[in-house]
């Protein structure tokens, strides 16, 4: 049904992306041939058409003003829409290129540019056509016409070549001077609670605003760079335009115009001299197939798929069968039994956090395969899978309005009080100014109280928890809480951790080394190995 | 303040002056144009080429003369623009700082300094420009027209004026859509951006669908706010049409009735190239500024200017002894209290360490014996004191700068005194001496620590508060430091990050969600089940882990995530 209403939506654009470039085409048609018209009506025949035509200009550029921004309004929020579904559909380790500030500047910046392409297309083709043409009616109305023209571009060509250099060096000790304020700023701000308890606000201030001269003496140089610019526009403004002009004078005085052509022509002149502006419409062109192309590299990357099948009564049984992971794991073999804990030690860079990945299916192994209860994890429907398994990670982000979003995310199944009363986060909860419904950007949490939310949003799992490191910024005492609450959960608990106590009190130890299981046993067995303690080293 | 009248505000009268006079000469050729186009047009038509000629170039020595003009008019525009920005820069400071100081979470400090700041900038000098080519280029048509036939001046002037009457009226509305649409842009810019950092959550918790709502909001708001926007250009178009064309189909109609009373071919000409070449591209270029850069010139600045500049209240405390009395603090009116009835006094002396684990409130504690925030109930006596927090502050200056920050003017025996004291003198020496610049970048947390350390020693302050500002420190060198500050006159007090160091102190303040006690370590062994648990847990853990590079374990986790929901 989806993709019904969007092909829908899709034939619609179309249309009105047609109906737009028609009417573009009327007006550019329209305000080409006004001059010859005006020119007609100034000699005394041929009024009604003049009126005609700037009726017909004046009604595509009302449809246009409208049409352009509505069309590219939804053409961007349809963007905006695949990407966000995407990125919430994809492995996220396949967005590890994109940085998030890269992917947010895709979906709100170059969304809206990538929406303009078609109308860049548009401009541009239509764009060519005034000068161009009234270059033509200039050389058909009389040649020598059309050569006083060029001879007039050519002039203020060469006028306004030799600016731009002078301008770029002046910007960029100007620059300079800001960059220096600017990163004072920073400082000053990392040290907000030195200097507040200080007391020495105004002497911060003062010490942040020290380049502010040189920026003031940089900005005047600019100005001046501008004005010698400017001054130099002035005086070959009307150029092309005085000397279309004369030759068209000349061409009256010998009756080979009418005082009408010669109007006309002076206005072609100034049409024809708009051909720089071009450059803008190609530089917008650029830019949106630069943003199109952007976009596309994200929606490109195929999503993570869901199976259609319910997993059958189990404890949770976590099996992973010959998993491989090109250039990480190699032929990892072993199984949790339903219920226990197991910890997954080695050292950083043996690919724990990628084993996690695999038991949450946040990922598809390259070889081999994942089972919860005899099912392989691909094969389960999303629903099933997601309530099934929680996993909680070293940093989490939280997402929602308020610190209770943040846990329920919209499940139905999930108690955020319960959950955060298990994980021992309820008693820093209730300290916040509004409790459960403190707005998550009014509560700026530590590394610790984060974490303990993100094993909250987790903890209602019903077969399996997956802790990557989830628990490694707590206090000894919250954490040997959590991990006696997690002993009473009746859950299978994949850890991966960094600590021994933590190893110590798991029924079975993963030793992961180089990418391949070491070994598989309990902590007190494997302590025996020197090369087992020294992953705690 | 509204953006216009701050612009306003900022306009020197010297600069002001001198930018309307040097733009008298650019009305020139706005004005000769058509009566240029006039004369030479009758003249060609009367075989009297060269004179045709004469008055077509006589624009070029015309456009020279505006050029000398446009110069000084560029120059008069710096000087107007630039005081405006330096203020404005100065306020963007003053406000940054003060939102951090009072531990507000701020990360477009930089975004307005640099990029807002500019574009208010250049869009105040782009609307000055704007308005003042549309004067000039209104009043140099009007004396030409003046100059060619007063007549044409009946049929052009009224359209054109009801056009621009009914753009400047639907600049109000403009100005209210654009900004709806800026701050929808923002909204969407801002969600999007927590959901895209999420998305690994948001899969592995079964809640894309949920993640994806909390945008599709937004999204939609922001194609609204565009749409509503569109309509506003319609009226802009409306307003050209009136304004630009309908004055020149005015004068064609009227072609007629205006040679009947006289006109030359040329004077018909003239008028209109007035108004295709005079009014309708200063119109335009009215409505392309006033709707481009006014609109971002108002917005932007508006948004600037709801940054209050609120310096902070200086809390100097008097005195050697530091007090509180039945204190309770808590973050809302609606939330627990972070600790309840709390009473202990510093003075002389003293050497007190707080622990509990991370989070509970230690830093917040810290925060009110300092007075840098208000208990909900009870009384804190602030006293003369110094707060080193856990992250340091070390800024790009001189050593000396960095040393004799608390106590400026202090001599270089003094300075090198107290670096030695805590454990810096090396960390000094290595650095280049005292007139060395610090790049605190290029420091380790554990030297920028020493710095700060430093710093406090040397201050005048009697009682010392050090807020796990020794955690970067090795046990040794925090071993050190500490004892220096106890040997140091006057109080001291020590959010500890260590077992080694709480039970250096004289006494013990243990913090936990249910209420606070007091103690020395013998008489908390009894008491305090926390205290025993801290203690036993500490004990038992292995020599060998791997999160303590050092060899003294310690309670307060990663050394990022320290202390309590406080902004630290």
């Amino acid at each position: 049904m989806n993709g019904g209403t969007g092909r829908v939506e899709i034939a619609r654009s179309r249309r009105q992306l047609m109906l737009v470039a028609c009417s573009g085409a009327i007006g550019t048609f329209a305000s080409l041939a006004l001059p010859m018209a005006l020119g007609r009506a100034i000699d005394g025949n041929g009024l009604a058409l003049a009126v005609g035509l700037i009726a017909v200009s004046i009604a595509s550029d009302l449809f246009d003003s409208f049409a352009t921004t509505a069309y590219a309004a939804n053409a961007a929020a349809r963007l905006r829409h695949a990407l966000i579904r995407q990125i919430l559909s994809v492995s996220p380790h396949r967005l590890l290129g994109f940085p998030t500030g890269d992917l947010v500047s895709r979906v709100s910046g170059q969304a809206s540019e990538a929406a303009q392409a078609d109308f860049s297309r548009i401009s541009l083709a239509l764009g060519v056509l005034p000068p161009v043409g009234s270059l033509i009616v200039l050389s058909i109305m009389d040649w020598r016409l059309g050569v006083a023209f060029l001879a007039g571009v050519g002039g203020v060509t060469l006028v306004l070549r030799s600016f731009s250099r002078r301008a770029e060096q002046a910007s960029a000790g100007y620059q300079v001077a800001q960059s220096g304020i600017a990163a004072r700023l920073t400082e000053a701000m990392t040290g907000a609670r030195t200097i507040a308890a200080a007391g020495t606000y105004e002497a911060e201030r003062e010490r942040v605003l020290r380049p502010l001269e040189e920026l003031r003496a940089q900005g005047m140089r600019m100005w001046q760079v501008l004005a010698r610019s400017t001054a130099q526009g002035a005086v070959v403004g009307p150029l092309v335009l005085v000397v279309v002009m004369a030759a068209g004078g000349l061409l009256l005085a010998s009756h080979d115009l009418t005082p009408g052509d010669l109007f006309a022509a002076g206005r072609y002149a100034v049409i024809g001299a708009g051909l720089g502006a071009l450059t803008g419409v190609l530089g917008g062109l650029a830019r949106a197939r630069s943003a199109t192309s952007r976009i596309n590299a994200v929606l490109q990357v195929p999503p993570l798929s869901y199976g259609t099948l319910s997993l059958p009564d189990g404890p949770g049984r976590l099996e992973f069968d010959g998993v491989s992971v090109d250039g990480v794991l190699r032929g990892v073999t072993f199984a949790v039994p339903g219920g226990s804990s197991a910890a997954v030690v080695g050292r950083s860079g043996s690919g724990k956090s990628v084993l996690a990945f695999l038991a949450a299916r946040l990922r598809d192994p390259d070889g081999g395969t994942v089972l919860l209860d005899g099912v392989p994890l691909p094969s389960v429907s999303e629903g099933e899978l997601r309530r099934a398994v929680g996993c909680a990670f070293e940093k989490p982000v939280l997402l929602g309005g308020t610190v209770s979003d943040a846990i329920g995310l919209g499940r139905e199944h999930v108690g955020a009080t319960r959950a955060a009363t298990a994980v021992h986060a309820h008693d820093f909860v209730v300290r916040l100014p509004h409790g459960y419904d403190t707005p998550l950007a009014d509560a700026p949490m530590s590394g610790g109280e984060a974490q303990r939310l993100g094993l909250a949003r987790a903890w209602d799992a019903s077969r399996l928890l997956v802790l990557d490191d989830a628990t490694s910024s707590l206090d000894m005492v919250t954490e040997m809480r959590i991990g006696e609450a997690l002993l009473a959960a009746s859950r299978t608990r994949l850890i991966i951790t960094h600590r021994i106590t933590t190893a110590e009190r798991a029924d079975l130890v993963v030793w992961l080394d180089g990418g391949t299981v070491r070994a598989v046993g309990s902590h007190a067995a494997l302590w025996d190995e020197p090369a087992y303690r020294a992953v705690f080293q | 303040m509204t953006p216009i009248a701050f612009g306003v505000l900022h306009l020197r009268r010297g600069a002001v002056l001198r930018f309307l006079l040097w733009s008298l000469p650019e009305a020139l050729p706005a004005a000769m144009l058509g009566v240029a186009v006039a004369r030479s047009v009758d003249h060609f038509l009367a075989g009297r080429s060269l004179v045709g000629l004469a008055w077509l170039a006589a624009i070029i020595p015309v456009s020279l003369c505006s050029a000398v003009g446009a110069r000084q008019v560029l120059r008069g525009l710096g000087e107007m623009v630039e005081p405006m920005r330096d203020e404005l820069v100065r306020r963007v400071v003053g406000s940054s700082l003060a939102r951090a100081l009072d531990g507000q979470a701020d990360d477009g400090a930089v975004a307005r300094l640099t990029r807002q700041v500019e574009i208010v900038r250049d869009s105040f000098a782009g609307l000055l420009m704007v308005t003042r080519d549309f004067v000039v280029g209104v009043v140099g048509v009007l004396l030409g027209l003046l100059a060619l036939s007063p007549w044409v001046m009946l049929f052009v002037g009224p359209p054109f004026l009801l056009g621009v009457a009914g753009f400047v009226a639907s600049l109000g509305l403009s100005a209210r859509r654009q900004r709806a649409a800026v701050l929808a842009e923002e909204r969407l810019a801002a969600t999007a951006s927590t959901v895209v950092a999420g998305a690994r959550d948001a899969i592995a918790c079964g809640a894309s669908g949920h993640a994806a709502a909390m945008v599709a909001g937004p999204i939609e708001d922001q194609a609204a706010a565009e749409r509503a926007l569109s309509w506003t250009a319609v009226v802009r178009t409306l307003c050209f049409a009136v304004g630009g064309w309908l004055p020149l189909i005015a004068l064609l109609m009227a072609v007629p009735w205006l040679t009947g009373r006289g006109l030359t071919p040329g004077e018909v000409l003239g008028g209109l190239t007035y108004v295709l070449f005079g009014l309708q591209p200063a119109m335009r270029k009215l409505m392309g500024g006033l709707g481009g850069a006014g609109l971002r010139y108002t917005v932007t600045l508006g948004r600037l200017l709801e940054q209050r500049v609120t310096p902070p209240a200086a809390v100097k405390g008097a005195g050697t002894r530091l007090e509180a009395r039945h204190v309770t603090f808590a973050y809302g009116p609606h939330s627990e209290p972070v600790f309840r009835d709390l009473s202990l006094a510093v003075g002389e002396g003293a050497h007190l360490a707080v622990i509990g684990p991370s989070g509970i409130g230690k830093s917040t504690l810290a925060m009110v014996l300092c007075g840098l925030r208000h208990p909900s109930s009870g009384e804190v006596v602030v006293a003369d004191r110094v707060l080193i927090p856990q992250e340091a502050y070390v800024f790009s200056a001189t050593v000396r700068e960095n040393l004799a920050y608390l106590r400026p003017g202090a001599d270089d025996a003094l300075l090198n005194a107290a670096a030695a004291a805590v454990g810096a003198g090396t960390l000094v020496e290595e650095l280049g001496g005292l007139d060395a610049v610090v790049e605190p970048g290029r420091l380790s947390a554990g030297q920028r620590q020493l710095i700060a350390l430093a710093r406090a020693y040397l201050s005048s302050a009697p009682i010392v508060i050090l807020d796990e500002a020794t955690c970067h420190l090795d046990p040794a060198t925090e071993a050190v430091a500490e004892q220096a500050f106890a040997r140091r006159p006057g109080g001291l007090i020590v959010i500890a990050h260590r077992l080694s160091s709480a039970l250096r102190a004289k006494r013990i303040l243990v913090l936990d969600g249910a209420g606070a006690q007091l103690g020395d370590h013998a008489g908390l062994l009894e008491r305090s089940a926390l205290y025993r648990e801290l203690i036993s847990s500490l004990a038992h853990e292995p020599p060998g882990s791997p999160r303590s590079g050092s060899a003294s374990p310690s309670w307060s986790g990663s050394v990022t995530g320290g202390s309590g929901p406080s902004p630290d």
